[in-house]
């Protein structure tokens, strides 16, 4: 498969990154992990004349936090994601990050790039939803943070200017008492691409019972990756019980918008509900631990 | 286009090569330095024949482009060898008839090697884990697992 022709360009600053985008615009496209890139390059769905390569660019790679929050490189691998300790809530995304593609696509594949590239089924996006992130969009001398919630906007559309760069992924602080899970369901084990995916985080009162909190979003099952929002409205100020769980699950599973592309819409959410339920079952021990 | 000038460590030994921009790591590799140990088998990143070691770490080489392991470190299936002895996961794989049509086997040797050298006593899942990304259309994988697990446990026995 020949790629299509273009020229390569290496800046080795976020800066100087910025600069380049300025200047060609729709004409150029970033390269960070390639692991989506490259196929487009080779199926000519996408025909640049220009390849803004980051991997120069270590000041989007790694973890910072600070009081407010997490913050994570747009770069950072799915593989340092998988490895990393995120606390209890953060597991839902640790265990996303794990179930990426395959350990030598991990390797390549950043977070980045999961969402920029707008996927329904973006193992990532769940969890970060649930998470309440929001990522930091770079140009020249600006740059604006967006809600993740506010950022698709339909299968491979998002809401990026051609010039801008995603740099990192804000995680707010959470509460002492949260938990968070992600549930996938797939063919098979590994290089699967998902049919349902779920992620959940709650957070518990004092009394380590009474939910006052809940978030839980949902992959593959709508144009975009989106929040069950009255799934998650649902549990409250209710106790984290199995029946209330279960509620919440159906609820999740009414919200799911389903277009029955890989299997029929019904099944869908019959898979939505129990991995809704398997995930806030696992938030609420990841809370408890 | 313009060509781009790289340098890296290939093998253990500094390499400089011209390359088109839009020429993928696996080309260069098999094309312009004849290194045909790594497969071409799918060009998408799903089988793993294409796998090798980019800063020790296992990744599909028909997903990079060249330009961008400039700086970097490369290892190849040709690079384990020493001299005339081989690697003892080529061995082992040898030994434990983990080949049949040889395709695969380049890059579950690497998937397998840099699993080794992260965790040199590993477990059978880890083993299925770590070359879930490299598919194997003859053996069936018990025998290559059974190959990743014997020198696991040599190491073991020599520590
Ligand atoms: S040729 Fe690279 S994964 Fe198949
Ligand atoms: S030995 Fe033939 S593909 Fe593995």
């Amino acid at each position: 498969m020949l790629l299509p022709k273009f020229d390569y360009n290496a800046p080795a600053t976020l800066d100087e990154a910025c600069r380049m985008m300025a200047g060609y615009g729709d004409r150029a496209k970033l390269l960070a992990g390639g692991t989506d890139l490259l196929i487009a390059l080779k199926k000519k769905t996408v025909t640049p004349t220009q390849v803004v390569a980051l991997n120069r660019v270590d000041e989007i790679k790694g973890f910072l936090s600070d009081g407010d929050g997490l913050f994570i490189g747009a770069r950072t691998t799915a593989a340092e994601i998988a490895l990393s300790d995120l606390g209890p809530a953060g597991q839902a995304l640790t265990q996303a990050a794990s179930q990426v593609g395959s350990p030598l696509i991990r390797n390549l594949a950043t977070i980045g790039g999961n969402l920029v590239t707008a996927m329904p089924a973006a193992d990532m996006a769940p969890p970060l939803l649930a998470l309440q992130a929001s990522v930091v969009l770079q140009r020249i001398g600006e740059q604006r943070e967006v809600l993740l919630s506010d950022f698709f906007i339909s299968p491979g559309e998002q809401v990026m200017l051609p010039e801008e760069i995603m740099s990192m992924i804000v995680l707010p602080r959470l509460p002492e008492g949260c938990g968070g899970a992600f549930e996938k369901l797939g063919v098979r084990k590994a290089l699967e691409r998902s049919i349902v995916s779920v992620a959940a985080v709650i957070s518990l009162a004092d009394d380590g019972r009474t939910i006052q909190g809940a978030r839980i979003a949902l992959g593959a099952v709508a144009p975009t990756p989106m929040l069950a929002q009255e799934a998650g409205a649902a549990l409250c100020g209710r106790k984290a019980t199995a029946k209330n769980f279960a509620v919440a699950a159906e609820i999740a599973a009414r919200e799911a918008k389903p277009r029955g592309l890989r299997t029929s819409p019904v099944y869908s959410r019959l898979m939505v509900e129990q991995l809704t339920l398997r995930a806030l079952t696992r938030a609420l021990e990841a809370a408890n631990l | 286009m313009k060509k781009c000038h790289i340098t890296f460590q290939l093998n253990g030994r500094t390499c400089e090569v011209l390359v088109d921009p839009n020429q993928t790591l696996l080309s260069m590799l098999r094309e312009d330095l004849s290194l045909t140990g790594t497969k071409y088998g799918c060009g998408e990143g799903d089988c793993g024949a294409c796998t090798v070691l980019l800063d020790d770490e296992p990744v599909n080489s028909c997903l990079i482009l060249a330009a961008q392991v400039d700086g970097h470190k490369l290892t190849t299936i040709e690079g384990l060898a020493d001299g005339d002895k081989l690697h003892p996961l080529q061995t082992s794989f040898i030994d434990k008839g983990a080949i049949q049509c040889g395709f695969c086997t380049p890059g579950m040797i690497l998937s397998a090697k840099a699993l080794l050298d992260e965790e040199p006593n590993p477990c059978e899942l880890d083993i299925r884990t770590a070359i879930s990304g490299n598919l194997c259309r003859c053996t069936g994988y018990q025998k290559i697992v059974e190959a990743v697990k014997a020198v696991a446990d040599d190491c073991q026995g020599e520590n």
